[in-house]
């Protein structure tokens, strides 16, 4: 525009200028009690204060400026500029005092976790240990087999509720178990794949199966294991390992396994 | 910051601000600096404000090839900024994110503790 001002002569400037400055001034004036009230907000917020003050102080630097152009005539264009920099400082600043409260938030959060990380391993351990004989004789479906797919640890259907993803106490020998020997061999990964039998809606089975191999690397990633080390898949109905016609072939299939990868950490395709 | 006072000056003036600002080198510098800094953390094109921050450095350098100085360097400001903004949006959210991972876990870790 300034332009084309330019070229025009000198009685027409002071037309001109009034004439196309009219609208102009009115956006820019919009745009200064924007800024002026995005600027107060954070102004006076004294977490945004602390945590993000050079950018309040640069939001306030700009609005001072498009406040002392805006009493200029024919500026209008500076005034939306400067107003537009002041509304980004100050949006800029509320982010930042977001992403640090955030931060701050976070930190105590992850304490707290590491507490209840520790108080759970505790309270499994002692768990396991009062359990009787007996009973760990009945849950010992935990068998480890060396395959074609590398070594598979397989939790049989007794360790879940029937019907439903969730994992029974009588199942914390086996997982603490399955984190030590995480922590102890730190560069393995694993695959944890979940299973169904063929009874019931193939893609509920699906789910469930997806489900319950989820809990397990949740309950893993609960007690320490990195998440980055466990995959997690569902094969539903897929790949029984025992005839769906009988109710003991049906609990053999209902499954979850777990391959593990060798010790550089690479683990066998996916099925 | 003296040469934007005195431009701002000279366009009160007599309207000659235009030619004679100069070259906005430094603040396009600064302005695709802060650009490639927000799509390192993340930033892409469901970030409004980095697409913003795009188009108008595209506009900044073809008004510098026109000699539209002062064009350029409000064009290159605002750019700089929307890049900030969608930065600190991107750093913002994966905290939130970070956040409620973390509370998930936690409950997760009360409710295999209270079931024990």
């Amino acid at each position: 525009m300034n332009a084309r001002v330019q070229r025009l002569g000198g009685a027409l400037l002071t037309l001109l200028l009034s004439g196309c400055a009219g609208s102009q001034q009115q956006s820019s004036s919009e745009a200064l009690e924007a800024a002026r009230s995005s600027f107060q907000a954070v102004k006076e917020n004294s977490d945004v204060l602390r945590s993000a003050p050079k950018d309040v102080i640069r939001a306030g630097e700009s609005l001072a400026r498009a406040d002392r152009l805006s009493s200029y005539w024919g500026s209008a264009d500076d005034v939306s500029h400067y107003a537009y920099l002041s509304q980004r400082y100050s949006e800029i600043a509320g982010q930042n005092s977001a992403l640090s409260l955030n931060q701050e938030r976070a930190a105590k959060l992850e304490m707290e976790r590491q507490r209840l990380q520790l108080a759970l391993r505790e309270a499994k351990l002692l768990s396991v240990q009062e359990q009787s004989n007996w009973l760990e004789e009945q849950i010992i479906s935990l068998a480890t087999s060396e395959t074609e797919r590398g070594l598979v640890m397989t939790l049989g259907d007794v360790l879940f509720d029937a019907g439903q993803a969730n994992l029974k106490a009588s199942a914390n020998r086996t997982v603490l178990k399955l984190v030590q020997f995480l922590q102890l061999n730190p560069r393995r990964v694993v695959r944890i794949e979940g299973y169904s039998d063929s009874r019931g809606d193939k893609l509920e089975n699906l789910e469930l199966s997806r489900a319950r191999a989820q809990t397990v690397a949740d309950v893993l990633i609960d007690l320490g294991i990195d998440s980055k080390r466990i995959e997690v898949q569902g094969h539903g109905e897929s790949f029984p390992v025992a005839e769906n016609a009988s109710a003991m072939g049906r609990a053999q299939n209902r499954r979850v396994e777990i391959v593990f990868s060798d010790e550089q950490g690479r683990l066998g395709l996916a099925r | 910051m003296i040469n934007r006072f005195s431009s701002a000056a000279l366009l009160l003036l007599g309207l000659t601000g235009c030619a004679s600002d100069p070259a906005p080198t430094e603040q396009l510098r600064l302005t695709e600096q802060a650009l490639a800094q927000a799509r390192a953390v993340g930033a892409d094109e469901h970030v409004a404000e980095l697409v913003m921050a795009e188009a108008k450095l595209l506009q900044a350098q073809s008004a510098m090839q026109r000699d539209a100085f002062k064009e350029a360097r409000v064009l290159a400001e605002q750019a700089e900024l929307d890049a900030r903004l969608a930065e600190a949006r991107v750093l913002t959210q994966k905290s939130q994110d970070q956040l409620n991972e973390l509370n998930n876990r936690i409950n997760r870790l009360r409710k295999q503790l209270g079931a024990l």
